[in-house]
């Protein structure tokens, strides 16, 4: 019996070290988060190289910082300019990190990113956990509401339910309205669509957005509020007790006096709208045009990251069902209680948890899509090592006795004789589990990976429309659940070709 | 030569084996006989330590198995078993069945094995269903499969647990007829079994076991004219 118990040891050490190996290589391919923009530096290495910093920022804000959907998809805007500008005076290489807003504070707290540049506001609170620059542009405050029913001063809006942005500089200024109800959401095009739908009244935004939200909802209306106070503009985020930040201050005073900055907001508030359609119909696919190569970019990304969890998953599931028929008490204790956890926790906290801790604990900076792939891997594995015990139980105990009377060693037997039989059983259960794993994969778009849905994301920013771009993003999932289906039956019909 | 000194085998609180002393010669042909629950079959799956004996020793060719730092995948090697439900591979066809064993285990070359293989399908007369699941196979080939893949390790002993007791009777006799075939090629083998005509023909010996116990162990001729104990002509009575 010890030599089957060292087996299963054995054999469990080998999957993970190929299986480790297989999924570096992949993320190395896989590092679609961030890109570097300085490329010949990056082409050549050692000779004359130049320090990198990293920024963060949540690419959905326009004209801030947007995707460039319908060319390369990559990251420009008003934010983008000033930091290229800043950084290449300072002599530094500038590479660019996508993230959500609401992980940016975290990104820069973990060193994650150097600085943080997102038409973030240095507000008192942002205050205690990062250190600011000057601020180098100062929004007003605008009110959007139904053409129906316009809604123009602060006043108005006591008694009304008021959305804004969570995290924004609005928001904050949305808490000091008398009688207000307040409703905090995600993104600016969620605003838009409880607007439509009257589940609130008025957003309040700043007025580059309203100018883009009304120009792209002919039923919306803006109305600006008297100009806050530049306290709290728009200002660059940088970790506690950062060395650059007076250098920055430094560009970003010169560029003032130069009138450089002023060249820049000029360039991303004029460009501006001139192709608006005038069209009242609700549903406009039209709007989609030019974003869908963009698009269907994520689809690649989706596909290659369920297919790597789910890999990860089935071995690592596998060598845990393996863990658990085992009779070592230490391992099946082990198999049990990590069972519990994983499926005792959200998997969208399990996800952040590996994103943002990992940095911070063991000091190696994890790839948004490795992280995302640990994660789901990790969570499903608690899954599947259920199913395949199952599975392997199913089995009739002849198998495993004629196997043993060939003098068929262990690992031999379990990989080509107890295995495959049971796979065959838990072929459904396992499609299934590959069906979720392919539509929760939605969930990485919040640590920043530009997947099928964050794409989707980008492009709702860019448009302020949402229906389009939402039943688009379900269909091509719903596609993509199709096929999986399909050629799950496909290999169901193969598998079966022995009965 | 098999030597089975004292052995016991004990599930649980329930005492199968209680005690069995015996030598088996090379090449003999050894038929047990005895009421269902007698230890027939534990005592088979002993040789091959499928069951782990309680105590006692199982000595092959002077090799003691039982000890503890026994080679126990060597041991296995040298014994094949025919079980009553066949137990082949149900997702590999007849020929990968025969083959898997030899090259997986004995490293021998895909070529070879196939060649072998080939050879013993013709031997039990399912040369046309190389390539076919044990899905399509009737009960007798499927046996008849089993013992195509047994002999593929070239055994020295062969083990058979009831493997016609799950047959419809139409086909008893073509996996008996294969079985007769292997006797007295100077295999060893030990068949459990309820065919008593077969066992009176094919057999050198026949043990008689009941309660555990190797009561009686003769000549066929001598255990089915005049058996020896008691319990064993009660027995012959009943199935007789």
């Amino acid at each position: 019996m010890n030599r089957k118990r060292l087996n299963i040891i054995y054999l469990s050490l080998i999957t993970m070290m190929v299986l480790f190996l297989a999924l570096g290589g992949v993320f190395q391919l896989g590092t679609a988060g961030s890109h570097t923009v300085n490329a010949e530096s990056a082409a050549v290495p050692s000779s004359g190289q130049k320090k990198k910093l990293v920024m963060g920022t949540s690419p959905d804000y326009p004209p801030y910082e947007s995707v460039d959907a319908k060319n390369n998809g990559e990251i420009i805007g008003l934010d983008i300019d000033i930091a290229k500008y800043i950084t290449s005076k300072l002599g530094y290489e500038l590479e660019i990190s996508s993230m959500d807003f609401n992980g940016l504070v975290t990104a820069l707290q973990s060193g994650r990113v150097d600085f943080v540049m997102s038409g973030m506001s240095a507000t008192d609170e942002r205050r205690q956990s990062v250190d600011f620059s000057n601020t180098y542009y100062a929004a007003r405050n605008t009110i959007v509401s139904k053409k129906s029913a316009v809604l123009e001063t602060e006043e108005s809006l006591s008694g009304k339910r008021v959305g804004t942005q969570l995290g924004s500089t609005q928001d904050l200024y949305a808490e000091t309205i008398q009688g207000a109800v307040l409703k905090k959401l995600n993104k600016i095009p969620d605003l838009i669509n409880e607007l439509n739908s009257n589940r609130i009244d008025a957003a309040i935004v700043e007025d580059a957005v309203a100018i883009e939200m009304t120009a792209a909802n002919p039923n919306l209306t803006m109305s600006f509020l008297p100009a806050e106070s530049a306290e709290n503009g728009y200002a660059i985020a940088f970790p506690k007790k950062s060395t650059i930040v007076n250098d920055f201050n430094g560009v970003l005073a010169e560029m003032s006096e130069s009138g450089q900055l002023d060249a820049i907001v000029q360039k991303w508030f004029a460009s501006e709208k001139d192709e608006s359609s005038d069209k009242l119909l609700n549903i406009d696919f039209s709007i989609l045009k030019g974003y869908i190569p963009y698009i269907l970019k994520g689809v690649y990304v989706t596909l290659l990251f369920t297919l790597v969890s789910a890999l990860f998953g089935l071995v690592w599931g596998s060598i845990l069902s393996l863990f658990k028929i085992s009779g070592i008490k230490l391992l099946e204790w082990f198999a049990t209680a990590y069972t519990s956890v994983f499926r005792g926790t959200p998997l969208l906290l399990q996800l952040i948890l590996i994103y943002y801790a990992t940095p911070q604990i063991l000091n190696y900076d994890i790839s948004a899509l490795m992280a995302a792939g640990l994660a789901f891997g990790l969570n499903s594995a608690a899954y599947l090592s259920e199913t395949i015990r199952g599975g392997i139980m199913s089995v009739d105990k002849g198998q495993r006795e004629a196997s043993i009377a060939l003098g068929i060693p262990y690992r031999k037997m379990m990989v080509r004789i107890i295995f495959p039989q049971a796979l065959r059983n838990i072929l459904p259960a396992l499609v299934n589990e590959c069906i979720a794993l392919l539509k929760e994969s939605s969930l990485v778009s919040v640590i920043g990976v530009t997947d099928l849905m964050r794409r989707g994301d980008f492009v709702r920013s860019l448009t302020f429309r949402s229906f389009e771009v939402l039943l688009f993003i379900a269909a091509i999932y719903y596609v993509l659940v199709l096929i999986l289906t399909s050629f799950a039956r496909m290999l169901e019909r193969r598998l079966r070709r022995s009965d | 030569m098999i030597e089975v000194t004292d052995l016991t085998k004990t599930f649980g609180k329930n005492q199968v084996l209680k005690g069995i002393t015996t030598t088996i010669e090379r090449g003999e042909v050894v038929a047990l006989i005895g009421p269902s629950g007698s230890g027939k079959s534990t005592f088979l799956r002993c040789i091959n330590l499928l069951d782990t004996p309680t105590s006692g020793i199982i000595t092959i060719d002077g090799t003691p198995i039982t000890d503890p730092k026994a080679d126990v995948a060597r041991t296995r090697q040298r014994i094949g078993m025919v079980f009553q439900h066949f137990h082949l591979f149900p997702h590999m066809t007849v020929m990968d069945n025969i083959t898997f064993a030899p090259t997986q285990v004995k490293g021998m070359s895909m070529e070879e094995a196939r060649v072998k293989a080939t050879e013993l399908l013709a031997r039990v007369g399912l040369s046309d269903k190389a390539d076919s699941y044990p899905s399509r196979l009737s009960g007798g080939q499927k046996q008849r499969v089993a013992i195509a893949r047994s002999l593929a390790m070239e055994p020295d002993i062969m083990l058979f647990d009831e493997p016609t007791s799950a047959l419809d009777p139409e086909m008893v006799k073509e996996v008996l007829n294969v079985i007769r075939g292997l006797a007295h090629s100077g295999m060893t083998m030990l068949i459990v079994t309820h065919e008593m005509k077969f066992a009176r023909e094919a057999a050198d010996t026949i043990y008689f076991l009941d309660d555990g116990k190797l009561v009686e162990r003769t000549k066929p001729e001598q255990f089915f004219t005049k058996p020896q104990s008691e319990r064993a002509s009660r027995f012959l009575e009943q199935v007789l």
